[in-house]
């Protein structure tokens, strides 16, 4: 097969973005884009990360990052992902993923991979709607929040899905501010340095349609470095529940631990130690 | 010579275990065998039967009337007697109870000296299957007594001829273990679990893995991500578990990342019956998932053929970075077949793709450029669907290499009969002798020219099905524009039995 080289520069991609003027989206994409430049510096290879993407406003970080990847279906990102690991897990799996994706359409998919612990990162762009079909309420929208689908307003609770994946056994979790280019980008490092399933969300505005979670900057503020159990993490998770309210908002590294790794398993582990993915396993 | 004999008893008593060992005896004797097992979805308890049907000639299915029945309880006698032939012998779980937990194993020594089996080899086949159980010896005195008990009736003295067990859910794990498969993904559903049991149990020896995740949304997912990555895979389920998958066939479709799903189809819809056979999903497997994009369906009709047709198909789908389908049903995955043919040398499968880690590799759901990148421009868009097409072309050429339809029976006669899948083997063995032909369909989509000639060729066509609608028959007027008149369907969720097959035949005829 002919092997065409993609055009761009430094992990860019010459394709037009299509986000919205202004929108957070382009600042996740920068703080990603400039994560997978340093970890390449600090001696990761280009050529091993691989991407995954639901589908969403989120998704389109595909196009724009010129890196290998799997543009998958709404929802689906996280097993794609976890099978782009077991089929070579010498890669660097990083899933690229939006609320709706990960917890409304895929949420039983989010829990299992906290629970299995697969070595991927899973970036999740949190800006509580349905954007790109024009602003429904997804499962993390607050209270009271009116679309054309619901014209009398979310009546239900929103979830939490920091306290959701500690409580089912996530083992790197954390939450970032989309407009923090710097802090994302370095929470972004350390969850794919992270041996495990890192989760990282990243809450942001929509200057479209959910506005009234916009603006939450002042509310927010720094989780301190130091390792916490995780009972403690699990009260600080609850400090914010996602509906409108004057409550802060812990910002950083929840919860961090080491334990066993889906892909260190058996035949996965001779894998890692050929580097060669499943063809270099004689048959 | 043909024999039936049917063993009977609740589910835990462990009627397979004498089915198996006599089985066992009989083809290391040189017996052909089929073992048609019948059970409801319950794990202690009912009423669970096999039908050992055994000759000195190839046989594939069994027969209505019995020989005999090895009754591991009461219900047994009451359900089954009335379907013995005059002169039939019972042998009653009474004679035995004192054996407690080895009353299957005392049986199976009883059916081995009606049967006329050397004793030798009843202890040898016992101590065999019963390998490093702590209760061995008592297992081989209960099968002493149970040979004792009894008199010898047919004399099955040793044939020379070397026939082998399988059932059509190994095959698929040796399919796919001949085409050096990385990864099987699959949720438990009847009846495509044994095959998941079976490629378990043997992926450690055969550096292979096998990952059941949480769903079949999962199982296919993550299929197609590991694919992606340069692995070769295969996804296993039934009808219901495939509904699931159909989003990720679709998927398959627009990223062209080879996937094999290897569909074991039971009585639907819904639930249905669980653990009984239907051909009822041919139409599913030829148009699940949304939009227009190449596949190919092959349908295997007993074991040998699985083996064969799994290693074609994973030599296909990545060949061709396409879609392939291998249809098969309860009971081919879980009946007994013997044969003394052996599978022909499987074909090397090649990752030709590129894939990541050497190079920047996209592939997407969405409509995309050469890069992979996401297009809405509607010549490309139109060019990649004519590319879609340009592709299925080239799978037809391929198929065609391989034995898309065979032909068995009287090769001249005017009666045709078109089947396919697991009822092959109550086909083949019914025309036995008659003036017909039987034209067994194995490549589904695409299908075979062969089809509409030998259709022309005769004076009366029937179609012969183990589902309500007659799948196959819609399939070839599509394709031929040709009707077939004659229709022998069965949907009850059990199978055809030959001599049942033959009458119902005879009248069509």
């Amino acid at each position: 097969m002919k092997k065409i080289e993609m055009p761009g520069t430094d992990l860019r991609t010459n394709k037009a973005i299509t986000w919205c003027p202004g929108c957070p989206d382009h600042m996740i994409l920068e703080s990603s884009r400039r994560a997978l430049l340093s970890l390449m510096k600090q001696g990761y290879k280009g050529k091993n990360f691989a991407m995954v993407c639901g589908v969403g406003c989120h998704g389109k970080t595909f196009d724009y990052l010129n890196v290998s990847g799997f543009y998958a279906l709404h929802g689906r990102a996280i097993p794609t992902a976890i099978g782009v690991k077991l089929g070579n897990p010498n890669l660097n799996v990083m899933v690229f993923a939006g609320d709706g994706d990960t917890y409304s359409e895929g949420i039983a998919h989010f829990i299992h991979a906290c629970r299995t612990n697969p070595d991927i990162t899973l970036l999740v762009n949190n800006n509580q709607a349905f954007s790109l079909t024009t602003g429904q309420a997804t499962v993390t929208s607050q209270i009271g929040y009116k679309t054309k689908a619901e014209p009398l307003g979310v009546s239900n609770l929103p979830v939490n899905p920091i306290y959701l994946a500690l409580s089912v056994g996530c083992s790197f979790v954390a939450r970032c501010n989309a407009r923090d280019i710097e802090h994302t980008q370095l929470v972004i490092e350390q969850a794919v340095a992270h041996k495990g399933f890192s989760f990282v969300e990243i809450l942001q505005d929509c200057i479209v349609f959910n506005l009234e979670v916009n603006e939450r900057d002042k509310h927010m503020y720094r989780l301190s470095d130091k390792k916490r159990s995780l009972g403690k993490a699990l009260k600080l998770a609850r400090e914010f529940d996602y509906n409108i309210g004057k409550e802060k908002i812990p910002m950083g590294i929840f919860y961090k631990e080491e334990r066993g790794v889906l892909d260190d398993r058996g035949l996965l582990l001779k894998l890692k130690k050929m580097k060669k993915g499943w063809k270099g396993l004689r048959k | 010579m043909r024999l039936n004999i049917l063993i009977g008893g609740k589910a835990g008593q462990g009627i397979n275990k004498v089915s198996g060992i006599v089985s066992q005896a009989l083809v290391d004797s040189g017996y052909f065998i089929f073992n048609y097992r019948d059970y409801p979805s319950v794990i202690r308890g009912g009423h669970n039967f096999n039908v050992l049907s055994v000759s000195d000639k190839k046989i594939s299915s069994h027969e209505s009337r019995l020989d005999g029945i090895i009754a591991l309880d009461e219900l047994t006698k009451k359900i089954h007697e009335s379907e013995l032939k005059k002169g039939g012998f019972v042998v009653d779980y009474k004679e035995f109870v004192d054996f407690g937990i080895n009353l299957n194993i005392a049986l199976a020594g009883a059916l081995m000296k009606v049967l006329g089996i050397d004793k030798e080899v009843l202890v040898n086949t016992v101590k065999k299957s019963m390998k490093g159980k702590l209760t061995l010896g008592e297992s081989i005195k209960a099968a002493e007594a149970g040979y004792k008990s009894q008199d010898e009736r047919y004399g099955l003295k040793k044939l020379r001829g070397k026939v082998s067990l399988l059932s059509g859910s190994k095959a698929i794990a040796l399919g796919a273990i001949n085409s050096k498969i990385d990864l099987y993904f699959a949720y438990p559903m009847t009846p495509s679990t044994n095959a998941l049991h079976e490629l378990a149990s043997r992926q450690s020896e055969n550096n292979f893995m096998v990952f059941q995740p949480e769903n079949e949304i999962s199982v296919v997912n993550m299929a197609l991500g590991a694919s992606f990555a340069g692995a070769k895979v295969m996804v296993g389920t039934s009808g219901g578990g495939f509904d699931l998958m159909a989003e990720g066939l679709s998927l398959q479709g627009q990223s062209e990342v080879p996937l094999v799903v290897y569909l074991a189809s039971r009585p639907g819809p819904a639930t249905g019956i669980p653990t009984y056979t239907m051909q009822g999903d041919l139409d599913l497997a030829l148009r699940s998932g949304h939009g227009e994009f190449p596949r190919i369906v092959v349908a295997p009709g007993d074991p040998i053929e699985t083996i064969e047709k799994t290693n074609e198909a994973l030599y296909l789908a990545n060949k061709f970075n396409c879609l392939v389908i291998l249809l098969s049903d309860k009971h081919i995955a879980e009946s007994e077949f013997s044969s003394n043919e052996r599978a022909g040398k499987p074909l090397a499968v090649r990752v030709v793709r590129k894939v990541p880690g050497e190079g920047v590799v996209k592939a997407s759901s969405y409509e995309h450029d050469q890069y992979g990148l996401t297009i809405e421009n509607v010549e490309i868009a139109r060019k990649n669907a004519d590319a879609r097409l340009e592709k299925y072309k080239q799978i037809q050429k391929e198929c065609n290499k391989f034995e898309m339809v065979k032909v068995y029976g009287k090769k001249d006669s005017k009666n045709l009969i078109i089947g396919w899948g697991s009822t092959k083997g109550a086909i083949i063995d019914a025309i036995d002798g008659l003036d017909f032909k039987f034209l067994q369909v194995l490549y589904m989509k695409p299908s075979s020219r062969r089809i509409k000639k030998e259709m022309l060729k005769a004076k009366k066509v029937i179609l012969v099905e183990n589902n309500l609608t007659g799948q196959l028959g819609r399939l070839i007027r599509e394709k031929t524009g040709l009707k077939i008149e004659n229709r022998i369907l069965k949907y009850d969720g059990l199978p055809f039995r030959s001599d049942e097959l033959r009458e119902e035949l005879m009248k069509v005829r």
